[in-house]
């Protein structure tokens, strides 16, 4: 039984899809990413237009607050198991925009990301390492950070 | 000119004096004049409005709007100032938006973030601030950001039951048995990135578009009064950073005019050539979100392999890909290696080899032609009216482009011409970005030439002449500063303070905001399918559109 389990965990691992969804400006370097030089598809990964059919979500840089609603329904849509990548200084403590008030300065306290991404924005390399430690998680069988704790569980969205 | 300048004379004015080339600058003495000089600029041919931009001097207790008008024909320009009392109550003028069609959101803009209400308005609501901002405005000085931020969660919370109050009330709004629906288009839509149009659609056919912008509202403008007046790039070159290095060329220029300093012309031909490596890398993204929208992904991937190697060079040169940070005021952040040039050479033949075979397969692509060729079409006399420009206006065959209007850095020792198309419709548009990349091309080999030519005769010495000192402190001024961006016409407006650090006010207008305006135009009567195309055509980055 447990091998049947493990194989689960690594075909999972091997086709990480992420859900289309661009809050701020790293979306840009992730567009990089998927391009012909960096080509994110030779290790499994590819965007889906839908969240229903997505593994992974990208925090692609800034969350505002205007944002967060919907970065949150698209969280909920998505089906378990699912994993949450943060991108950029933005998502980690607001970066860049650390004193502008428009812009939330934790969303990973609210929505807890697996994996921090660190740039501003993160080159394409990076992103990918990034997921590579995604796949890492997953074949560990570590469960995602989100479906632990994070105050998205007390909000209303 | 002058005939302006006597038309403006006629009225009671503080001043009117000539500000650089092509400006006049003028001050009413009353607010009750606006309407009469809005009037007569129209009949005189300034057509189009740029920008509404408030200043808050809280001290004074005044309220002074800036008018930014434009003729796109004869480059007269006219930067017009009227004072209001401060006080909210109080704080209201004539809204010009009945006479020009761009001032609409630019007016409520000023209303949202400064409270100054515009009289006879046909639409004054709030935009791009969020609703927990909902009778509060807060880029006046006074606005207190601290207590307002304690309540993040419950500020969220607002925004939640705002939106939920909207679709509730959308259900009961239509009648049951109509096939009329209202859509959200975005901000989830693949295509549509952080934006949401509400559509008001019968079946297939759009009845009118809403669009709600602010998702990636950073406050920009506000941002950059806590920084210093270098730490002011970061916030500046976050404007898009698609291309980021013409927006901060035009801070630096405001900055460089108000502290009295010129730059060296290696500076300037520096500006050139970065700047249009970034406006490059900007129009590559560009087509490939055209033809992205229309659902072919080819010519995106392709585009992506070539404008890699553009950005090979600014990261050669600026250590970073996207995020330069390269231009700063006095100059040119850095000095330049010339074994830098051989990344840009790489480059420049990497696109000589593909630019054929792009131009065979997608320019004359002929399902693009058939369904590209007759929608979104804009005529010469709709760019004046709602203010369009860049490759927007001059696929309609306006000839615009500030570039050669008001040259700036070394634009006035190249020998550039207007570049425009002549329909005006969404694959002109496409066609017209395809033209000025490879304009933009020959613009970087000239400059290239011309660098390495001056530094091999010992005019220029990269390492030493890129910078110029610029006092960390500025005197009490202000400057307007204009730049040809990849999207067309950005303006600055900077305001210093007497010995001042920071800016005291730095409006920041971007094409996109006119352009998203279009959407509801141009889509009338259309069908949903249209959305993708018309708006992919009108090149919007939500950066900018929002700031």
């Amino acid at each position: 039984m447990l091998k049947i389990l493990d194989f689960f965990d690594y075909a999972k691992s091997e086709s990480l899809w992420m859900a289309h969804f661009c809050t701020g400006c790293c979306s840009l370097e992730m567009a990089a990413a998927m391009g012909p030089r960096y080509d994110w598809e030779r290790y499994g990964y590819m965007p889906t237009p839908t969240p229903r059919q997505a593994d992974v979500l990208m925090i692609t840089g800034l969350v505002s607050k205007k944002i967060l609603p919907a970065l949150l329904r698209t969280y909920a849509q998505m089906p378990e198991p699912k994993y949450i990548v943060a991108l950029g200084a933005c998502s980690f403590d607001g970066g860049p925009y650390n004193d502008s008030l428009a812009v939330i300065k934790n969303p990973t306290e609210i929505l807890p990301a697996d994996v921090f991404i660190a740039g501003c924005p993160p080159k394409p390399e990076a992103i990918i390492e990034g997921l590579e430690a995604v796949k890492k998680k997953i074949k560990e069988g570590i469960p995602s950070a989100a479906s632990q704790g994070g105050l998205w569980k007390e909000m209303e969205f | 000119m002058e005939h302006l300048k006597e038309l403006i004379s006629r009225f009671s004015c503080a001043y009117v004096e000539d500000y650089k080339k092509i400006w006049i600058k003028a001050k009413l003495n009353s607010k009750d004049d606006l309407l009469d000089v809005a009037k007569a600029l129209q009949t005189e041919g300034l057509r189009s409005l740029s920008t509404v931009s408030p200043t808050d001097f809280a001290e004074d207790g005044i309220m002074e709007i800036n008018y930014f008008f434009e003729d796109l024909d004869t480059k007269r320009n006219l930067w017009l100032k009227v004072d209001l009392p401060r006080d909210e109550a109080v704080c209201e003028i004539e809204s010009l938006t009945p006479l020009f069609a761009s001032a609409n959101w630019h007016e409520r803009e000023a209303y949202s973030m400064f409270g100054v209400r515009f009289l006879h308005h046909p639409d004054l609501r709030d935009i791009i601030k969020s609703e927990d901002f909902r009778d509060k405005y807060p880029f006046r000085v006074d606005f207190d950001w601290d207590a307002h931020e304690k309540e993040t969660v419950a500020n969220v919370q607002q925004i939640v039951d705002a939106f939920k109050k909207e679709q509730s009330e959308n259900e009961v709004d239509l009648e049951s048995d109509s096939s009329e629906t209202i859509l959200n288009w975005g901000p989830t839509h693949p295509a549509s990135g952080p934006i949401r149009l509400r559509v008001h659609c019968d079946g297939e056919e759009i009845i009118s578009i809403d669009p709600d912008i602010g998702y990636v509202w950073r406050a920009l403008e506000h941002l950059v009064t806590k920084k210093d007046f270098i730490g002011a790039i970061v916030a500046v070159e976050r404007l898009c950073f698609m291309d980021n290095i013409n927006s901060m060329v035009g801070y630096a220029m405001a900055v460089e005019e108000i502290a009295g300093v010129t730059i060296t012309p290696f500076a300037s031909w520096m500006r050139v050539l970065l700047g249009e490596t970034a406006r490059i890398s900007s129009h590559f993204m560009g087509m490939g979100v055209f033809f992205n929208n229309m659902g072919l992904h080819t010519l995106a991937m392709w585009n992506m392999d070539t404008r890699e190697f553009f950005l090979d060079f600014l990261e050669s040169y600026s250590g970073a890909r996207i995020a330069t940070a390269a231009i700063e005021p006095g100059g040119v952040r850095y000095g330049l290696d010339m074994r830098m040039f051989d990344e840009l050479q790489k480059a420049l033949d990497k696109f000589d080899a593909n630019i054929d075979e792009v131009e065979a397969i997608f320019v004359k692509n002929p399902t693009m032609r058939m369904r590209a060729a007759e929608v979104g079409r804009l005529s010469a006399d709709e760019i004046h009216m709602f203010g369009l420009s860049g490759i927007v206006a001059r696929a309609s065959g306006v000839k615009t482009d500030i570039r050669i209007d008001e040259p700036y850095a070394a634009y006035d020792k190249l020998d550039l011409e207007y570049i425009t198309q002549e329909r005006g419709s969404a694959r002109d548009r496409f066609v017209m970005i395809f033209e000025e990349l490879k304009s933009s091309v020959a613009i970087i080999k000239k400059a290239k030439q011309h660098i390495e030519e001056a530094v091999a005769n010992g005019e220029m010495n990269p390492t030493k002449d890129h910078m110029v000192k610029v006092p960390k402190k500025l005197p009490k001024g202000e400057a307007i500063s204009r730049v040809e961006w990849a999207r067309g016409e950005v303006l600055m407006h900077l305001v210093t303070q007497e010995k001042a650090k920071s800016p005291y006010r730095l409006k920041m207008r971007a094409p996109s905001f006119n352009h998203t305006m279009m959407l509801d135009y141009l889509l009338r009567g259309q069908t949903l399918s249209d959305i993708p195309l018309i708006f992919g055509s009108l090149y919007v980055c939500q950066g900018d559109l929002d700031r």
